[in-house]
């Protein structure tokens, strides 16, 4: 058992050991099955990677299926799952095959081994019963042979009665032979006719050796007398006699020595038939041989007897009767032996179903009163056997010895399963049946045990496979699926940002229209004020109010533009202007501006800009203003009271300040100054670009709520307010510092809130412009310090006036300070005390200054000649009352002795303003006071004294005049608009009557101011005088010597009636011939335009225009606009036309270009006329055929190398400054938005031309 | 004379109310201004201008947009040239719907376009109209030997 087994385990994974039964051949193809199995999923890994390959395809193939179709993203799953079912079954199957065909050859091997091993146990008892039944049959043959042969020696009649002892004693002697030769003999009986007895016994259990032998005297010793006779009826009387004779008979036991069979003991009488059957005639009724089971008494198994007839030798009659029997005992004892080995039980019964042998010790015998008897089977005391007995019967009935052989394998006996198996003996006249039970444990135990243990490692070994390659797979399309997701994101992210992308490119397409949209009421809610403004009847109050307007809302319209292309920042399309301008100039319009707001807020607007800031920078003055735009209406939204300073300074003071240029004691006009400053600015540009790169630090100082520092950071994110709250309270949106920020950054400078002792909120910042380098200049050019020159501030604003007093200290003056009306009264009086008399009295008394106030006023004292100017606060006047007509009348007293400048706020009422008029104080400016204002301030009071020095009889008109002039100048500087046209409008108020039509708007403007000055008719001529010197002076500035000429003719023609004005022009051109390699600048525009405004019509005389529009309309009334202009215009329809214009004037211009450059300085017009050549170019921007991008670039091409360069004006519709950057990026020069401006063309036609010519 | 002071009221007042009404705008009066007596005629020379090309581009514009295949660019190309040019003589309704027009060109919305084509048109006959009695009021001013009023 223990060999087979791993032999049936081993076979398999591995059918290689060679067998010699028929089930190799089974095995064989069990192999061949099994090996393309195994190759498929024995070796695991090969298998999961062929597995995986195929699941990689497949992947493969999803990817690209689901790259095309996001919406199969499911699929993945489906795939998945399916995959891991496929896989599944696949493993189930594997499992359940394998373990199939294992069990199923196992259980055929070893049905076919246990078969055989069955057989052979079985053979075995089998053998020994056959040699039991052999020998029994051979002595009994031997004994038949010996009793025949003793019979025929003695069967003589004659000596009959000595023969029959001789033949009892030959036949006992010959009994013995064979009994003694044969140990396992039980007994050996001889049953004679005549009815004696002779009979070995050998008892095994107590080893005696018996005789025994029936009395003889019982015989008759004739009986062979009546043998012949009773021959044919012998059996009967044989019978009868053996019967009777048996009966009668006494028998005789004598025990023999075992070996030698000697006599060892006397014999003793025992009842026949007690100790042993002896076989007699009744047993051989047929004359041969028979077989039986019998019983003992004495021994407790079953016995074999065998009983053979012994014939006369006449063969006629049966002589007697030998019976041998033997003992089944051994074969009990070797079924015994056979089942210590294999466990098991095996038992014989005969046909009937008596138990014959068993291999158990159980009594094969029951007593019954009638003796021992047989057992059945079924009735034996063994359970086993009891219980196969039974299930065999119940199996198959009680004839199942019939068949010849069962073989059951699952019998069922109690809690054990058996192997039952029975084989047929076919004894001569004793047919046995053998059966083998053996439990099934015995032989398939293990094999089962095994079998349950592969099936179960297969099945866990399975289920790992399949878990396992579950998360194979699941990884493996995990990682496609996350690859997948990736591709998807990336795609709805590539189509989100399509989608982005569109929506910008609508916004700013939006933007682009909403310019449009959001210019047009604008630019009419200007129109509208301007007419407003240029009525007549308005009173002063609302004339201000109006320009206040005019303001706010040219400020509106640039914020709106600014808005717009702010939204070009956060795309980066943001381009930054870099223009020339007077930063300082721009500032100090901003705080004007803001200044209303201030004032409603009881805050102090002060802008104190250093010295060393360079006027004129370079850079984008629309976002440098937004930038403090923004940050002053931040500040001033959370600031209720106190100040708000505006503080800038240079960091970068290594540039040279030319203080050298002007003269210390510059007597010059102001006027004549300015000119002097635009020309500097001009010269500069055209002069040389070594720009000097600056940093301009500034800061935004407020008394405000300030900002918590956590927030610091987070102001300057958009939509970000510090606290919450504050949009409920403050509104806004959070956006200007984000704005501030972004363009900060793009001027590539850095924003940031920083420290402050006490509230409010301190914002730095420091932008990087660049500078002409000769173009900074120092505010202050007049040294004043030499004017002896003392500024009482009676100034309410506290910081204004510290600031102030402080700037004015550095530039050498003195200064008092007064911040209310009893303080300006008290140093007033204590001025004045020793100068004036009159005022000397006792008042003073009651006052008494402060020591360093009083100090102060000592030295001042101690100063020679100096003079005084008193700048007053209105706000110091007690206006609630009438009390200020007193003060006003108090300062009257000192009218002759100092100066008198009045800061007016914008709510001031006309009423003390043509109070002030009437009594004469003609210098008043408007609130917030500034450098440039004070600077205004002083050169008024330094001219005036030195009108006055020189003019011994000064008359006060001349005084007033200048005042006037200053305070004009002074509305002048507050209009940051540079297309100011005022200085030659003026002139105009003088001449009113011959302005065409055109210019009724403009004049109308000018009108409006003369309430100001209205009740002084009578200077008005003299200061049309003054201020015509200063806008020819412009103007000759501005041109070359012999425009000058002609266009101070057309002047003088206009206007002959002024007799003075000849002298002056003339005077002025000799002025301006001095300066005749100054060329215009951009910045000089508005001053081009308004001395062209003031000779009208005749600007464009002699300039050559093509015109290219494809609009019939447009071009019409471009055309007549230029034609009335005196230019002489050709108009085509397209960009190809134009370019074609241009191509068949080229060559000839070439050759006569030199010529032209002589003729220049001969200046005959006609000369010039006479060549087809074009001054300027109109070029529409969107145009059939060409549009004017196209042409541009093509004109610009040929003209490459040629040094020509022909002035391209855009025309277009779009007014977003993308687009002028476009026109300016293919080589135009300027850009006009259509409908066309009148203005503005002329403008920049006469800039572009001049600039060429 | 005093038929002449009431044609000139009426010229006043219609032209005012072309004003308040937003058929013109601040361009015509450039236009009146440009008027001199080198071009004494020059805005009804423009203005007669602004009307034949008005009436070519509305043609081509409804032409266009009869097509199975509306060409966009085309359209707009057109809307283009009649904003320009009603914008130029100050019809600044014209020039309004002109706008919306372009803006439906640009979305390619077809019904948007031909809605916009009918109130163009509409408002073209519109101005037209006006312009044409402005005209002829002032014809009937000069008739009557009145100057026209600035």
């Amino acid at each position: 058992m223990n060999e087979t087994h791993p032999e049936c385990c081993e076979c398999t994974p591995l059918p290689s050991t060679p067998m010699d039964t028929p089930l190799r051949n089974v095995l064989d193809r069990i192999s061949g099955f099994a090996t393309p199995w195994r190759r498929q999923s024995g070796p695991a890994p090969r298998g999961r990677r062929i597995f995986h390959r195929d699941v990689e395809r497949q992947d493969h193939q999803f990817q690209y299926g689901t790259a095309h179709c996001l919406s199969s993203y499911y699929s993945v799953f489906v795939a998945r799952l399916a995959i891991m079912v496929m896989l599944a079954i696949l493993i189930g199957l594997l499992t359940i095959l394998t373990w199939h065909f294992t069990r199923i050859y196992t259980t055929k091997s070893l049905n076919s081994l246990a078969y055989g091993l069955r057989n052979e146990l079985l053979q075995r008892p089998i053998s020994r019963m056959w040699n039991i039944i052999n020998s029994t049959t051979e002595i009994t043959t031997a004994q038949l042979k010996l009793s025949e042969y003793v019979f025929r020696r003695y069967n003589k009649p004659a000596t009959q009665a000595e023969q029959v002892e001789q033949l009892y004693e030959v036949m006992r002697d010959i009994t013995w032979a064979l009994f003694a030769s044969r140990k396992a003999l039980n007994a050996i009986t001889i049953n004679y006719k005549n009815g004696f007895v002779q009979a070995f016994h050998r008892d095994h259990r107590s080893n005696n050796t018996f005789y025994i032998y029936s009395d003889l005297t019982n015989y008759s010793i004739s009986a062979g007398g009546s043998n012949e006779i009773n021959l044919l009826s012998s059996h009967q009387s044989w019978k009868d006699q053996s019967i009777h004779g048996n009966i009668s008979a006494i028998w005789y036991q004598e025990p023999l020595d075992p070996v030698t069979g000697e006599k060892i003991g006397k014999a003793k009488p025992i009842p026949p038939d007690d100790l042993i059957k002896i076989a007699g005639l009744s047993q051989v009724p047929d004359g041969v041989a028979s077989w039986h089971v019998a019983v003992s008494k004495y021994t407790d198994s079953p016995l074999l007897s065998a009983a053979l007839p012994v014939w006369d030798p006449s063969n006629e009659s049966i002589v007697a009767v030998v019976g041998v029997t033997t003992a089944l005992y051994s074969v009990g004892q070797l079924m015994k032996e056979l089942v210590e080995v294999h466990s098991g039980h095996i038992y014989l019964t005969s046909k009937e179903g008596y138990l014959l042998a068993t291999s158990t010790n159980a009594p094969l015998l029951t007593n019954t009163t009638k003796g021992p008897k047989l057992m059945m089977a079924v009735d034996s005391e063994e359970k086993v056997i009891k219980m196969g007995a039974r299930w065999l019967q119940g199996a198959y009935g009680n004839n199942f010895s019939q068949r010849h052989e069962i073989h059951a394998e699952n019998a069922r006996l109690g809690q054990e399963q058996y192997f039952i198996d029975s084989f047929f003996l076919k004894l001569k006249r004793l047919p046995l049946v053998g059966v083998i039970i053996i439990p099934r444990k015995n032989i398939m135990g293990k094999v089962d045990e095994r079998a349950f243990k592969t099936l179960v490692i297969l099945i866990s070994a399975s289920l790992c496979i399949l878990f396992i390659g579950c998360i194979c797979i699941f990884i493996l399309t995990n990682g496609v699926s996350k690859e997948m997701k990736l591709r998807a994101e990336l795609i709805s992210h590539l189509d989100a940002r399509r989608r982005a992308e569109a929506s910008s490119n609508y916004k700013s397409q939006f933007l682009a229209n909403m310019s449009h949209e959001l210019r047009t009421p604008m630019a009419a809610v200007i129109g509208l004020l301007d007419i407003l403004i240029s009525d007549d009847c308005l009173t002063n109050e609302q004339f201000s109010t109006v320009t206040q307007i005019r303001k706010c809302s040219t400020a509106l319209l640039r914020l709106l533009n600014n808005i717009l292309d702010l939204s070009k920042v956060e795309s980066g399309k943001l381009v930054l202007e870099e223009t020339e301008f007077d930063l300082g100039r721009e500032l100090e319009g901003l705080v004007d501006m803001f200044s209303v707001q201030c004032i409603n807020h009881n805050v102090e607007t002060v802008l104190d800009l250093s010295d060393n800031m360079p006027k004129i920078v370079r850079g984008d003055s629309a976002r440098v203003v937004q930038i403090f735009a923004n940050l002053i209406s931040n500040s001033l939204k959370f600031t209720t009271s106190g100040h708000i300073i505006i503080r800038g300074w240079c960091e970068n003071s290594n540039s040279s300040f030319d203080i050298g240029k002007f003269p210390l004691n510059q007597k010059k006009s102001r006027p004549a100054h300015k000119t002097k400053l635009k020309e500097q600015g001009s010269h500069t540009k055209k002069a040389c670009k070594q720009d000097n790169r600056m940093t301009l630090r500034f800061e935004v100082d407020d008394t405000g709520c300030g900002i918590d520092p956590s927030k610091w950071e987070s102001v300057f994110e958009s939509f970000e307010q510090a606290d919450p709250s504050t949009t409920r309270t403050h509104g806004g949106t959070g956006l200007g510092l984000c704005i501030v920020r972004t363009l900060v950054n793009k001027m590539g400078g850095e924003i940031k809130v920083a420290k402050k002792d006490g509230p409010g909120t301190l914002m730095q910042l420091y932008l990087l412009l660049t500078t002409p380098v000769d173009g900074t200049e120092q505010h202050c050019q007049v040294d004043f310090s030499k004017q002896n020159l003392v500024v009482l501030l009676a100034l309410r604003g506290r910081m204004g006036r510290l600031i102030m007093s402080q700037w004015l200290h550095k530039i050498g003056l003195f200064t008092v300070e007064a911040s209310e009306w009893n303080e300006l009264t008290q140093i007033l009086r204590e001025l004045f005390r020793i100068r004036s008399s009159v005022y000397n009295n006792g008042f003073d008394a009651q006052f008494s200054l402060s020591e360093p106030l009083s100090t102060k006023v000592m030295n001042i004292k101690d100063m020679r000649n100096p003079a005084f100017i008193i700048l007053v606060d209105i706000g110091l006047l007690d206006l609630s009352t009438d009390i200020w007509k007193e003060q006003l009348n108090f300062l009257d007293s000192y009218f002759g002795k100092a100066r008198f400048a009045w800061m007016l706020s914008h709510d001031t009422p006309n009423a003390i303003k043509m109070e002030l008029r009437r009594k004469g104080h003609m210098l008043m400016v408007n609130m917030p006071l500034y450098k440039e204002k004070m600077i205004h301030i002083l050169e008024a009071v330094i001219k005036e004294r030195n009108l006055e020095g020189q003019k011994k009889s000064s008359n006060t008109l001349r005084t007033t005049k200048e005042g006037d002039l200053h305070e004009y100048l002074e509305i002048d500087a507050t209009q940051f608009d540079v297309a100011s046209s005022d200085d030659s409008d003026i002139s105009e108020i003088g001449s009113s009557n011959s302005v065409s039509g055109s210019q009724t708007g403009e004049k109308r403007r000018e009108r409006l101011r003369k309430p100001g000055s209205s009740g002084y008719q009578a200077i008005n001529n003299c200061l049309v005088e003054l201020t015509r010197v200063y806008s020819e002076e412009n103007y000759s500035t501005e041109r070359d010597p012999c425009h000058v000429r002609l266009n101070s003719h057309d002047v003088q023609n206009e206007e002959p009636k002024c007799c003075t004005r000849a002298s002056l022009s003339s005077e002025a051109q000799s002025e301006s011939s001095e300066q005749h390699l100054v060329i215009s600048c951009p910045t000089a525009q508005g001053n081009i335009y308004s001395s062209k405004a003031a000779n009208e019509q005749k600007s464009l005389e002699g300039v050559r225009i093509l015109l290219a529009e494809d609009n019939p309309v447009l071009q019409r009334v471009a055309s007549i606009m230029l034609e009335k202009l005196g230019a002489t215009v050709f108009a085509v329809g397209d960009g190809l036309q134009a370019v074609d214009a241009l191509n068949c004037i080229l060559g000839a211009e070439d050759c006569i270009r030199e010529s032209i450059f002589e003729d220049r300085n001969t200046r005959t017009q006609t000369e010039i006329k006479d060549f087809p050549s074009y001054d300027l170019i109109l070029m529409d921007c969107q145009m059939p055929k060409m549009d004017g991008y196209e042409a541009t670039e093509i004109i610009r091409k040929s003209e490459a190398g040629t040094g020509l360069h022909i002035p391209i004006v855009a025309l277009t519709a779009h007014a977003m400054s993308s687009d002028e950057a476009k026109c300016l990026e293919v080589g135009m020069d300027a850009y006009l938005t259509k409908p066309i401006d009148y203005k503005l063309m002329v403008s920049t036609i006469l800039s572009l031309t001049k600039r060429t010519a | 004379m005093d038929g002449v002071a009431q044609l000139q009221k009426q010229l006043v007042d219609f032209t005012d109310s072309l004003f308040q009404e937003g058929f013109l705008d601040e361009q015509f009066n450039q236009l009146q201004q440009l008027q001199d007596e080198s071009n004494p005629d020059f805005v009804v020379e423009v203005v007669s201008l602004f009307f034949e090309d008005s009436e070519r581009l509305l043609n081509e514009l409804a032409k266009a947009l009869e097509q199975k295949t509306i060409d966009f660019r085309k359209v707009d190309a057109h809307v283009h040239q009649f904003k320009g040019s009603s914008s130029s003589i100050g019809a600044q309704r014209v020039q309004k719907v002109c706008i919306a027009f372009r803006n439906y060109c640009e979305e390619q919305n077809i019904e948007g376009c031909l809605k916009c084509l009918q109130q163009v048109k509409l408002e073209y006959s519109l101005v037209k109209n006006k312009l044409e009695t402005l005209f002829k009021i002032e014809k009937q001013l000069i008739a009557a030997g009145g100057s026209i009023p600035t």
